[in-house]
């Protein structure tokens, strides 16, 4: 198995005449905490899409441990778990449910992934929710959930969106600690955020992606030195800052 | 063929307990609408409708064919609402990001589709025993369309489920195309009883093939060449699957 967990080459995407991804390449190396930044528009989504095989591309290559996601795409999924920005669960299935099916879906045995869904449940405090409709649950105990159907097939990369957006500090703590945890644990972690707090105390490399061109990759002291993040971020991306 | 079993059980299961969650719209009304089309047209009008066929009545005559529009419209509305309702609330990531095939997506979201076709047929079947009576002419026939009609119809649903980018759109087909043809295809009727002119544009009708297939196994009556209907009907299974196939592969409405 390569030690590269993911290794994208000359990525290209359009959306009709529109360059939504322009020859993209980098690396991330097994066990990094990598912070995928951008503003909005700047192809982040589409280049997590072509990494989960949720996008199609016309030119480069994507490959998750040396297998290419799109020919060997069998092998490379289940190597990935990803823990989506919106709250796209299944309607007819309960939450323990839930994550049992997915776990299935990832070849996962039941008997197996039964005691793996009421672990994950009660790391997250969701146990005693474990029969109920995931409607029932309130925003952040949603975003908790996601978190357990990511991990709940035992990935080797987690690739999280936005995994913050709308948490509480009490929430955004608690999932903080478990990703470095998770991290400490021989995980990789791709991390999307607009939250460069997030990406400042969590990674060790960032990548910055503006007008679908990478602008900068490199580990995160060398980029941060004397300021924030956030304003390296502002000054490399070209934004300007509201006083 | 199948390398994810455990994948492939999970989907198929989980296609078959989304219908009986709520088995009061999927399983319980076209048991309602066939027992009133039975009391309706079978004991009802029927009772002045005689057939050219000596000893079927109008009410055997009618059952193959409300099983059928049954077999047809559980398996295409099964497959097409769970797909599209899948991308509507985009939980069909939890499908596309896994590693089952494309091939085992396609089975697994058939056989809901199949599997509630045949309950429901059976269940119409059922229901008219209250009525009528008769024993089939040739089980393996009527096996045979009960498998290959859903599948047929399991196909074109999800074919639908994937070309559908609203709610509107999704019941274009049902009101359009799928219920003129199940009506004008001799659910209610045989060839015979049309008016000259029309009973051309009946034999244009594929339905209408698979209705006397169906009814050649059940009573051992058809207005066409049963081996032609089976024939139409494996074409159009294996066609209709393999577009399926093509369409998840390519990613069509599913990958952006």
């Amino acid at each position: 198995m390569s030690t590269k967990a993911i290794s994208i080459s000359h990525l290209t995407k359009y959306y009709g005449p529109f360059k939504a991804v322009d020859d993209i390449s980098f690396d991330v190396e097994k066990g990094d905490f990598l912070s995928f930044l951008g503003p909005n528009g700047a192809g982040k989504t589409t280049t997590l899409n072509s990494i989960t095989g949720l996008g199609n591309f016309q030119a480069g290559s994507v490959s998750v441990f040396g297998w290419d996601v799109v020919r060997d795409y069998r092998k490379t999924r289940p190597l990935i778990g990803l823990c989506s920005q919106e709250f796209n669960f299944d309607p007819f299935l309960s939450i323990e449910g839930l994550l049992v099916y997915q776990a299935g879906y990832f070849g996962v045995p039941k008997r197996v992934a039964v005691p793996k869904a009421h672990e994950l449940l009660k790391r997250f405090r969701l146990f005693e929710k474990r029969k109920l409709d995931f409607r029932k649950l309130s925003g952040g105990m949603k975003r908790r959930l996601l978190l357990c159907r990511a991990l709940i097939h035992d990935p080797e990369i987690l690739i999280l969106d936005e995994p913050t957006a709308g948490a509480d500090v009490e929430l955004k703590y608690q999932i903080w600690n478990y990703l470095s945890e998770l991290n400490q644990s021989g995980k990789t972690i791709f991390l999307t955020t607009h939250y460069m707090e997030e990406a400042e105390r969590l990674s060790k490399t960032v990548v910055i992606i503006h007008k679908g061109k990478i602008i900068h990759h490199g580990d995160k002291q060398s980029l941060i030195q004397n300021q924030s993040l956030e304003k390296t971020y502002l000054e490399l991306t070209k934004e300007t800052v509201d006083d | 063929m199948i390398k994810n079993a455990v994948g492939f059980q999970s989907l198929v299961k989980r296609e078959i307990v989304r219908f009986f969650v709520v088995f009061t719209q999927t399983i319980v009304p076209p048991l309602i609408s066939s027992s009133l089309f039975i009391f309706v047209f079978g004991l009802s009008i029927g009772r002045n409708i005689s057939l050219s066929v000596a000893g079927v009545s109008y009410l055997q005559f009618l059952v193959p064919g409300l099983v059928m529009m049954h077999l047809i419209e559980s398996s295409y509305t099964n497959t097409s609402s769970s797909l599209f309702i899948a991308r509507w609330h985009n939980h069909i990531q939890e499908v596309l990001l896994s590693p089952l095939s494309y091939m085992e997506m396609v089975l697994g979201l058939m056989i809901g589709g199949v599997t509630r076709g045949i309950l429901t047929a059976t269940g119409v079947y059922g229901v008219s025993l209250f009525f009528t009576r008769f024993v089939f002419h040739d089980y393996l026939v009527v096996v045979y369309f009960f498998i290959v009609v859903t599948i047929i119809f399991s196909s074109l649903g999800l074919i639908v489920g994937l070309w559908a980018q609203g709610f509107e759109k999704l019941s274009v087909w049902n009101t359009f195309v799928l219920t003129p043809l199940i009506y004008f295809g001799g659910v209610f009727h045989s060839v015979e009883m049309v008016p000259t002119p029309l009973k051309f544009v009946t034999k244009l009708n594929p339905i209408f093939y698979l209705v006397n297939g169906l009814r050649y196994g059940m009573l051992g009556i058809s207005d066409v060449n049963v081996l032609f209907s089976m024939g139409l009907a494996a074409a159009l299974a294996i066609a209709l699957f393999l577009i399926v196939e093509r369409l998840f592969r390519r990613g069509y409405h599913l990958r952006s």
